[in-house]
């Protein structure tokens, strides 16, 4: 046979309502994973020295953590377009100025440190993420330990603290888009010629 | 080959609603035509379609090898020198393609000949692979072609296994993939692409050409600003790195389907150089770049752009005459020649093979009849079968 042996039906079928499937619930497997209660206990270092110390035997485990969450750091901290807009939420003492290869610039807040938690089987194997803290008195961060989502672990002198895993997840990379359209007006230029001839929707762009 | 008419299914059109193919009418004209299908041996789709696709392909690749390292070659490519870099590194590292179509001239005896490779942006894909997959299994079923009647179209089934190979090479990455706005062709050609890649477990979403942003990083974005990793683009390169955004294609560290490399498969420029590397291959017409001055034609030659879309721009010549053109806004980057190979005819129509690869295997075929000797876009569609 030389064509597809079987095509699920089913799926390829667009009209809505008739066999609309919901979506399958996103937590199955409940009983086995616990799903939803997933606190573990966790460290926040204010750096990597601290780490080190307080795990001798662990202290490369300590590095990745360290360089991990540094790096997530930069990926996902809030950024501000004026140093004034940074300082207010963060402090004068942990805002740092950033410029990309394009020539933009933008203000973020410094890692303050890195919460690391290791699993209870494994202990080579670890979760690591960025903390961050304000020196403003008016801030909500302030004294305080936050995670880029902006969730609070309490007292910036805390070491030990509890977290579920979700402060690990991956966070989107901050965003914000600057310039649309800079696609398709070749299309839209080409697409001039002929069409007095196509009028109900023009040509395909393959071929 | 042969061309058979055959009844069509009586209720196809509401079946097509009910499969979303809202593309079978266009420009007033049928486009899906079922009336009649075309017929096939076995040893015609294995002997002279099937491994002369595969072999195409394998010479393409080897092509695009020499182009990458000859500034000379990327000239007569029309590839804008800032995006060199771009393509050479993108082949470099291997970069994987999804899909091609070749499209053959045909007759059902002797070689195909390849006319051009649409490696970059083919479409009538969801017709191919599913709509004439469909219309087979309800003409078997209702007795209207004989038990064992086949058709060479693993288009689906391969495409599913190719976005599974795809998401192991790029781990929890969302695909988007992205057409332009007012073609519901292409918007119906790329959400069976979003199907295929659903079936193979890839997180997907969708996004206009026109609506694509840059953000302050530099990464391309989709209209909630999410940034875009992976892309599936139903649209050209030869467009592509000419518009505004072309200058952020290599820092974005977007993966791209078809990848940069594929605007050298496309690319018309590949057609003279294939004769070159392989002169007189069977299934190679003489090709020559247009100031070539060593271009020699018993007959007939077809003038192409280097750069068109869908038989536009294409003429016919005859003793240093045209006669036959077709109009468009193309051309600006130079023609090729191409020796005159007439189509077949049948039923007053000529009648192009499209012969379809995922990755380099062939898997698939489809037949478009148009009433001009130039392909264009308002060609039919017809299925095929592979008879018992």
């Amino acid at each position: 046979m030389k064509r597809s042996r079987s095509i699920n039906l089913l799926r390829m079928r667009k009209v809505s309502g008739v066999f609309a499937l919901k979506p399958l619930a996103l937590c199955v497997a409940l009983v086995f994973t616990g799903c939803g209660s997933n606190e573990q206990e966790a460290d926040i270092f204010k750096n990597l020295e601290e780490c080190k110390t307080t795990y001798p035997d662990l202290t490369a485990q300590c590095e990745m953590a360290f360089n991990e969450a540094l790096k997530k750091a930069e990926d996902t901290a809030p950024r501000y377009k004026t140093v004034d807009d940074c300082i207010v939420d963060f402090g004068p003492d942990r805002c740092t100025s950033h410029r990309s290869s394009d020539g933009t610039s933008w203000f973020m807040p410094a890692m303050a440190g890195f919460m690391l938690a290791r699993m209870l089987d494994d202990n080579r194997r670890y979760s690591t993420a960025p903390m961050f803290t304000s020196s403003i008195n008016s801030s909500p961060y302030y004294n305080r330990w936050t995670t880029v989502d902006g969730n609070s672990y309490g007292d910036y002198r805390n070491r030990q603290v509890r977290t579920n895993s979700d402060a690990f997840r991956p966070q989107p990379r901050v965003t914000k888009t600057i310039e649309r359209g800079g696609f398709g007006s070749k299309a839209a230029a080409a697409s001039g010629w002929g069409s007095s001839t196509k009028s109900t929707s023009r040509s395909s762009w393959g071929g | 080959m042969r061309r058979l008419s055959i009844a069509a299914r009586p209720h196809w059109k509401a079946k097509a609603r009910e499969f979303g193919f809202n593309f079978h009418t266009m420009h007033g004209e049928p486009y899906w035509r079922e009336d009649a299908y075309y017929s096939f041996t076995l040893a015609q789709i294995e002997n002279d379609i099937e491994a002369a696709t595969v072999e195409l392909h394998q010479m393409c690749l080897e092509a695009v090898a020499q182009v990458v390292k000859s500034e000379a070659l990327l000239k007569r490519f029309c590839i804008p020198p800032t995006y060199w870099d771009l393509i050479a590194e993108s082949w470099r590292k291997h970069d994987p393609s999804l899909y091609s179509r070749l499209d053959l001239a045909y007759t059902g005896s002797g070689p195909a000949k390849l006319l051009e490779n649409n490696a970059d942006t083919p479409t009538s894909l969801y017709e191919t692979g599913f709509w004439q997959w469909l219309w087979l299994e309800d003409q078997l079923q209702a007795g209207l072609l004989p038990a064992g009647t086949d058709q060479f179209n693993l288009l689906q089934e391969k495409l599913v296994e190719r976005f599974q190979q795809l998401k192991y090479r790029f781990p929890n990455s969302i695909l988007h993939l992205s057409c332009c706005q007012d073609s519901a062709e292409d918007r119906g050609t790329v959400q069976y692409l979003a199907d295929c890649a659903t079936a193979a477990g890839i997180a997907n979403e969708f996004v206009y050409i026109e609506d694509i942003g840059i953000n302050e990083r530099g990464k391309f974005t989709d209209l909630t600003d999410a940034p875009i990793n992976w892309l599936f683009k139903l649209y050209p390169w030869e467009f592509m790195l000419r518009e505004p955004f072309a200058d952020h294609i290599a820092a974005s560290d977007t993966q791209w389907l078809e990848p940069p490399w594929k605007a050298l498969v496309s690319n018309k420029a590949i057609l003279p150089l294939l004769w070159s590397l392989y002169p007189n291959h069977p299934n190679l017409l003489p090709t020559y770049f247009e100031d070539d001055t060593s271009a020699q034609f018993s007959g007939k030659y077809v003038k192409k752009p280097i750069f068109a879309r869908e038989g536009a721009n294409v003429s016919i010549w005859q003793n240093n005459q045209p006669i036959l053109t077709s109009s468009g806004p193309y051309g600006d980057e130079g023609f090729i020649l191409q020796g005159y190979t007439p189509l077949p005819e049948f039923n007053g129509r000529h009648t192009l093979v499209g012969s379809w690869l995922i990755d380099g295997e062939a898997c698939g075929l489809s037949i478009r009849e148009d009433s001009s000797p130039i392909t264009q876009n308002l060609s039919a569609y017809l299925p095929h079968v592979i008879e018992p």
